[in-house]
């Protein structure tokens, strides 16, 4: 049952004893022997537990999950000490980990901020003695590694008692009236973070930049791509370091974000360097692509192994294990040259030429200084055509080439909306938006399918040289009959999908908008 | 889910309240969340902890489900042990069951949806024999029954487990005695308790007649709140800990 709690802020230069003692002159309280804890809160490197408010709190030997204002604790378990970093998934069954794990997915919880902090629990009695109302006095300080220690505000947590509602609120308008104490504004575990020079809520891959329709074109390009570029170096030390499979997915969506801006808007570029750039970013997702297809193909396993009948099941072991082999020896291949002096070079270069785009001459830069809402626009509504033709021109007997050639104008489609679609009314941006996402999720079934059942195959001779290899084969061909009937069944959708996509009224809004 | 144990005897003054007042207290002590229901109208296990013998609405609401029990529930001095009071209209109880469909499951059905948030529930019951025991019967995983070493006191617990064996429906109760009270220096209770020891059913940590004991009713406060290290504190935690095997086994 939760119980009522508020935090509160003591004044400055007010510790916890002089907090006790003015509260004393105005109810019956009971200080008792003051304690120290010591707390070491845990995120994903995105934040996904501050994102959904709650702290995960480790006190050396045990997680508690709780709220991340009130405390109040939603889950907790034991866990060996020394622990480092945490996959939901390797937690024993409980609530913890039922918890967890649809809010961390695939990401590693690691320590973010340590809070040690010396509290004076202050019990407000009732007229029987009776305790009605705990306050706990918390002088908290956070280490920021090594032995700096930052001092944060002292806080007075105010905690009731079930069943003594009145005596909570009498309470807590005695300290906010009569004692004027202030709510705190921000939680003692984001304070640590903050004073401790780090961000708080973790460190987001969202785009999140804001552009202008009057905008010069070359500088609304530069706002995204150095964003970009941010995101590629935070989600560089996790892929190298394979803390967890979505520093690369991260990296790479960033990547592949900074190639269809050089192509989108390749008019606010001087052509020579962009065309070495385009090369180095295309080789970059080369190196990164074994890695990541590897990446899902195990994330996406035990799913696809979901589908086998129960006593087929265990049959599929080797075609994991094989799996992870090629994984570990693509992912050492791809940390070379991730680590390698041309990458660094390519991503080092790439920044200062950015950067340099702001004072550069824009002589062979013909789209440089026009308003980025005409040049998006254009390519936008360029875009919107360019599939609408090929999409109608798909019939039941086009090859499936046709429908991945789709997907990828598609995609292309995406990520102009996505960088651009904020300039635009959401009434013409918004449907088409929607429709688009459900045109190339029935067209990424439909490709994805292909390319796994097209991966199994391909492993069909090294499994079945394996021992277990007739038994894991038999399996891997249900698995291939079983994505061959997905793709069939996405391939039926198709041609709402792009009707809807594709309607009457959404193409006269698009070249009403877009030209 | 919550597992109950019913701290009951027939006879009175065989130190059922301290039983489970202190049993809660070492339980939620413990890290375990506990929930004590104070069923005795005399609310003695509501006085020692400082919470008034009073359920708005009364026993015969709470019971006929017109009363939301989690929110008469009063939170004690321990941050992990709530208590369901007593209020004096628990007198009545037989009568308030008797009006109900099922006058055996009125106390189980109280219990049902609190059962979630509590690792154990107590059941402070009053002595008696009586429509209301029959539903401590059918609500309790455990009968917990202090025994003070005294031949009147053996019979009753002998009726108790006869009236469970043949009068109350399944699953039953298990039974679990425990001898209280005990006074070492009376030869009575020694060859009591060393015939007992052996039987089945009957717990092997017993509960000296001690003087924190008394003082808990003018400390108002569970053992373990002013007399820690005491002889009666120590007997109840190791009978909680051999309690909590028996549970989990």
């Amino acid at each position: 049952m939760d119980l009522p709690r508020t935090q509160l802020l003591l004044p400055d230069g007010t510790d916890a004893s002089t907090a006790a003692d003015r509260l004393a002159a105005h109810a019956a309280v009971v200080t008792q022997r003051a304690h120290r804890t010591d707390r070491t809160f845990w995120d994903t490197f995105d934040g996904r537990l501050h994102a959904a408010g709650l702290v995960l709190v480790d006190s050396g030997n045990r997680f508690v999950l709780a709220d991340a204002r009130t405390y109040a604790e939603q889950a907790a378990a034991d866990h060996a000490r020394g622990l480092r970093r945490l996959a939901a998934i390797d937690l024993p069954t409980g609530a913890l980990r039922e918890r967890l794990e649809p809010i961390t997915e695939m990401r590693i919880l690691e320590p973010v901020v340590r809070v040690r902090s010396r509290v004076l629990p202050v019990n407000v009695l009732d007229e029987l003695g009776k305790i009605v109302v705990r306050l706990l006095a918390e002088e908290p300080t956070a280490l920021a590694g090594g032995d700096v220690m930052v001092a944060l505000r002292p806080r007075l947590n105010v905690v009731g008692v079930l069943g003594y509602d009145a005596e909570y609120e009498r309470v807590l308008a005695l300290l906010t009236g009569e004692l004027d104490l202030q709510p705190v504004a921000q939680p003692v575990q984001d304070e640590a973070v903050e004073l401790t020079g780090r961000v708080v809520g973790g460190t987001s891959s969202k785009l999140r930049v804001t552009l202008t329709p009057d905008m010069r074109a070359d500088l609304a390009a530069v706002a995204v791509l150095r964003r970009l570029a941010e995101i590629i170096e935070a989600n560089l030390p996790g892929t190298l370091a394979d803390t967890d499979s979505e520093y690369l997915h991260d990296l790479r969506v960033a990547v592949r974000r900074s190639r269809a801006l050089q192509r989108e808007l390749r008019g606010v570029f001087a052509p020579e360097p962009l065309r070495v750039f385009r090369d180095g970013f295309r080789e970059l997702q080369v190196l990164t692509g074994p890695t990541r297809d590897l990446d899902v193909q195990l994330l996406e396993f035990a799913d696809l192994a979901a589908t086998l009948p129960e006593q087929t099941a265990p049959d599929v072991a080797p075609l994991r294990e094989l799996l992870e082999l090629r994984l570990g020896a693509e992912r050492a291949k791809m940390v070379r040259g991730l680590r390698s002096e041309r990458t660094r070079a390519l991503l080092a270069n790439w920044s200062d030429f950015v950067d340099a785009l702001v004072t550069a001459p824009d002589d062979d830069r013909p789209d440089a200084a026009r308003p980025v809402a005409d040049v998006a626009g254009k390519r936008i509504g360029k875009v919107y055509r360019q599939m609408v033709k090929m999409g109608s021109a798909i019939g039941p007997d086009s090859p499936h080439e046709a429908l991945h050639d789709l997907r990828k104008k598609g995609k292309e489609l995406r990520y102009l909306l996505e960088f651009f679609a904020s300039l635009y009314p959401a009434d013409v941006v918004k449907p088409m938006v929607a429709t688009l996402k459900g045109l190339q999720d029935v067209l990424g079934r439909f490709q994805d399918r292909e390319v796994q059942a097209d991966a199994l195959r391909a492993l069909g001779d090294e499994i079945a040289a394996l021992e277990g290899g007739a038994a894991a084969l038999m399996a891997m061909g249900v698995l291939v009959q079983q994505l061959a009937q997905e793709q069939a069944e996405a391939r039926e959708q198709f041609d709402e999908r792009f009707a809807q996509f594709a309607a009457k009224a959404q193409r006269k809004l698009v070249s009403q908008t877009f030209g | 889910m919550a597992t109950t144990v019913a701290v009951y005897n027939i006879k009175g003054g065989v130190g059922k309240t301290s039983a489970a007042v202190n049993l809660a207290w070492t339980a939620a002590d413990e890290g375990a969340r506990v929930l004590l229901w104070d069923l005795d109208p005399q609310g003695a296990a509501s006085y020692l902890l400082r919470i008034r013998p009073k359920v708005r609405g009364g026993g015969a609401k709470l019971v006929r489900g017109k009363s939301d029990p989690a929110a008469l529930l009063k939170g004690s001095d321990h941050a992990r042990l709530d208590l369901l009071p007593a209020d004096f209209s628990y007198r009545n109880m037989d009568l308030a069951l008797d009006a109900t469909k099922r006058p055996t499951h009125g106390l189980a059905r109280v219990l049902a949806p609190l059962a979630g948030d509590y690792d154990y529930v107590f059941l402070d019951c009053a002595p008696a024999i009586s429509l209301a025991s029959e539903s401590v019967f059918a609500a309790a995983d455990v009968l917990l029954v202090p025994l003070i070493p005294t031949p009147l006191s053996l019979r009753a617990y002998d009726q108790l487990a006869r009236f469970v064996a043949e009068q109350v429906p399944k699953p039953r109760p298990r039974i679990l005695a425990f001898l209280s009270m005990i006074d070492g220096r009376k030869t009575l209770h020694r060859d009591i308790a060393e015939q007992l020891a052996a039987a089945d059913g009957v717990l092997g940590s017993t509960i000296p007649a001690a003087s924190d004991i008394e003082r808990m009713g003018s400390e108002r406060r569970a053992l373990a709140q002013f007399a820690p290290q005491g002889r009666a504190a120590r007997a109840y935690g190791a009978l909680w800990t051999e309690l909590r095997g028996r549970l989990a086994g």
